[in-house]
């Protein structure tokens, strides 16, 4: 049977996940709404459909579906007087697809590359993915590091302190997280959000097409290359 | 009612009041009984009426030939009991096995690649996990791994593509038989499909731009629509090519486009795509932005549309208008060499 457990709410706005579009605060109410693409990356089986379930849902599965193409979610976080709306691409993690996906981090803003700290190979291929993101991707995205299952610590193979020093060479986040304890998990997204550039014209580069064309969609203030209104 | 159906049928009955479908799989506790079991109703009328003529065409003895009232027939749905049979005879799987009878064996006792049986396995408890048969049980996950090893080791330029767990996970759960399922995964793949799992995918990344190109041809309104929101093709169609629809629409509505896609090839995955697309045309349009619209695309797989089989696959030969295979084939060769070309560009700069 799956484990499903009771959601971990942590100042996110789950009404709001499923709606497209941000409500808009009126008048009296503070705050400005940022909307931003987030794309995960990593090798198969790491725990990346994982990590979203619990950060959208606040659930886990022992047993996750294997992820074939991408999946679509959305989640709000608060952060001070902003609120922060993800537009989550979960993608499939075994390396044929990997002709897929840079349609999924193309125009991200964000990304999350993802391991098992139990499988040194997802940890290297894990890397390749950093490679390729700062070569390819927006200029200015912000790259998390998550080394997943955190909770097999006793079947550790990829130390703490090796991805650490990868991560702070390389300018990248990094935290180990659990999606099974949900340690770390709300954290990293909420590392995210405040890394992430919100004032409008701190733009990245004027890349993230999707983001504009979102905007100019909804007929509100559509700021080039950001997402705040 | 003759003596060969009312076991199934009965089955079926069965599973309209439980939270178990007929196929094992957990129903989701907002499932909408009252809607389901007010189709199910008068489609069990029609499972009456069609086990009855397929029970008079299949017999001890016959051989079931490709004609065009077995075409007839197949559209109007196979019965689940004989649908793995049927399958393999249309397809021309039955004659491949009777060449080989021993392949299958042969190929489990190896030698076997260790690293192909490892990715195996990692997505074995990860296929159907809301289905008592491979939850609950070793067996089944013991025959997903066994039909998914020979397979692979039988076509090494494709091996293991995740998504195939899922097309010979549904094949065990019809046809029972894990031999079975291997010669439909083997013909599916390497007969009725184009080169979808391969290590470049060329095959998939074709016929997603096929379809694209079918609903700008189709649909002028919807094609402009998705490609102003910017939601590329290929971020909602891939799983439709992939999983064959699998994990994707209600699974009788699968089977039955199951049932097509045996007798008559690739190009009902098209008819589905555009009769999905079409049938919820006006939705699609009033999503004004790209959120909205990825959710819809997920929506109108999930719908009463969707859930109410039968008329949805009657739907299929009308809604999309005419597709003839010659305007496929011209599309898919125009397409490929369009891709290829542009390969080429890639790799010299």
């Amino acid at each position: 049977m799956r484990n499903i457990r009771r959601p971990i709410r942590f100042r996110t706005k789950d009404n709001m996940a499923n709606r497209g579009t941000a409500q808009r605060p009126n008048g009296q109410t503070q705050g400005k709404i940022c909307q931003f693409k987030l794309v995960l990356l990593g090798e198969s089986a790491v725990g990346k459909s994982s990590l979203v379930l619990r950060f959208v849902k606040g659930q886990f599965h022992e047993y996750q579906e294997s992820t074939i193409g991408a999946a679509f979610l959305t989640q709000t976080v608060c952060l001070d007087d902003t609120t922060v709306k993800f537009e989550i691409w979960d993608t499939a993690g075994q390396e044929r697809y990997h002709s897929l996906a840079p349609m999924y981090y193309r125009g991200a803003q964000a990304a999350i590359v993802v391991y098992d700290i139990t499988n040194q190979d997802t940890f290297v291929r894990a890397t390749t993915w950093v490679k390729e993101l700062q070569r390819q991707a927006s200029p200015n995205i912000v790259i998390a590091l998550a080394g997943n299952k955190a909770d097999l610590a006793n079947k550790r193979v990829v130390e703490c302190d090796e991805a650490q020093a990868y991560a702070d060479e390389n300018g990248l986040l990094f935290m180990e997280t659990s999606a099974k304890t949900a340690m770390n998990v709300n954290d990293i997204f909420l590392a995210i959000a405040k890394k992430l550039p919100k004032n409008e014209q701190a733009g990245n580069g004027g890349s993230s097409g999707q983001g504009r064309r979102l905007a100019e969609a909804e007929g509100q203030k559509a700021t080039a290359g950001n997402c705040c209104k | 009612m003759t003596k060969l159906s009312p076991s199934p049928l009965i089955s079926r009955r069965l599973a309209m009041l439980s939270n178990v479908d007929e196929y094992g799989f957990e129903r989701p506790s907002n499932f909408d009984y009252e809607t389901y079991e007010e189709f199910m109703s008068e489609y069990l009328k029609v499972l009456a009426k069609r086990a009855k003529k397929w029970s008079n065409i299949i017999g001890e003895g016959k051989s079931l030939q490709r004609s065009i009232t077995i075409k007839r027939y197949v559209r109007k749905g196979i019965p689940g009991e004989h649908r793995g049979m049927v399958w393999l005879s249309v397809s021309g799987g039955e004659d491949l096995k009777n060449a080989s009878p021993d392949l299958y064996q042969r190929l489990l006792n190896g030698p076997h690649n260790r690293e192909v049986a490892d990715i195996i396995k990692t997505d074995l408890p990860r296929t159907f996990p809301d289905n008592i048969f491979f939850n609950n049980t070793e067996n089944h996950q013991h025959q997903l791994y066994n039909v998914l090893l020979a397979f692979a080791h039988q076509n090494k330029t494709v091996g293991y593509c995740q998504g195939l767990n899922y097309i010979a996970g549904l094949l065990l759960l019809v046809t029972k038989n894990e031999e079975t399922a291997f010669w439909l995964l083997k013909m599916l793949i390497e007969k009725i499909l184009p080169e979808y799992y391969t290590p470049t995918m060329d095959g998939l990344l074709t016929d997603i731009d096929v379809l694209a190109e079918l609903v700008r041809m189709k649909m002028p309104d919807v094609y402009q629509h998705v490609t102003n929101l910017g939601l590329p093709w290929a971020v909602i169609t891939t799983k439709w090519f992939v999983c064959l629809f699998a994990e994707v629409l209600p699974i009788e509505t699968t089977l039955r486009i199951w049932d097509c896609l045996f007798y008559e090839g690739s190009k009902i995955i098209f008819r589905v795509g555009l009769t999905l697309i079409k049938r919820n045309k006006e939705n699609l349009l009033s999503c004004r932005d790209f959120t909205l619209l990825a959710e819809c695309f997920k929506e109108i797989t999930k719908d009463s549309i969707v859930v109410q089989c039968h008329d949805f696959m009657q739907s299929i030969f009308k809604v999309p208008g005419s597709l003839p295979g010659n305007t496929i084939a011209k599309l898919r060769s125009r397409i490929a060499e369009d891709r290829a070309r542009q390969k080429q560009v890639k790799s010299i700069r």
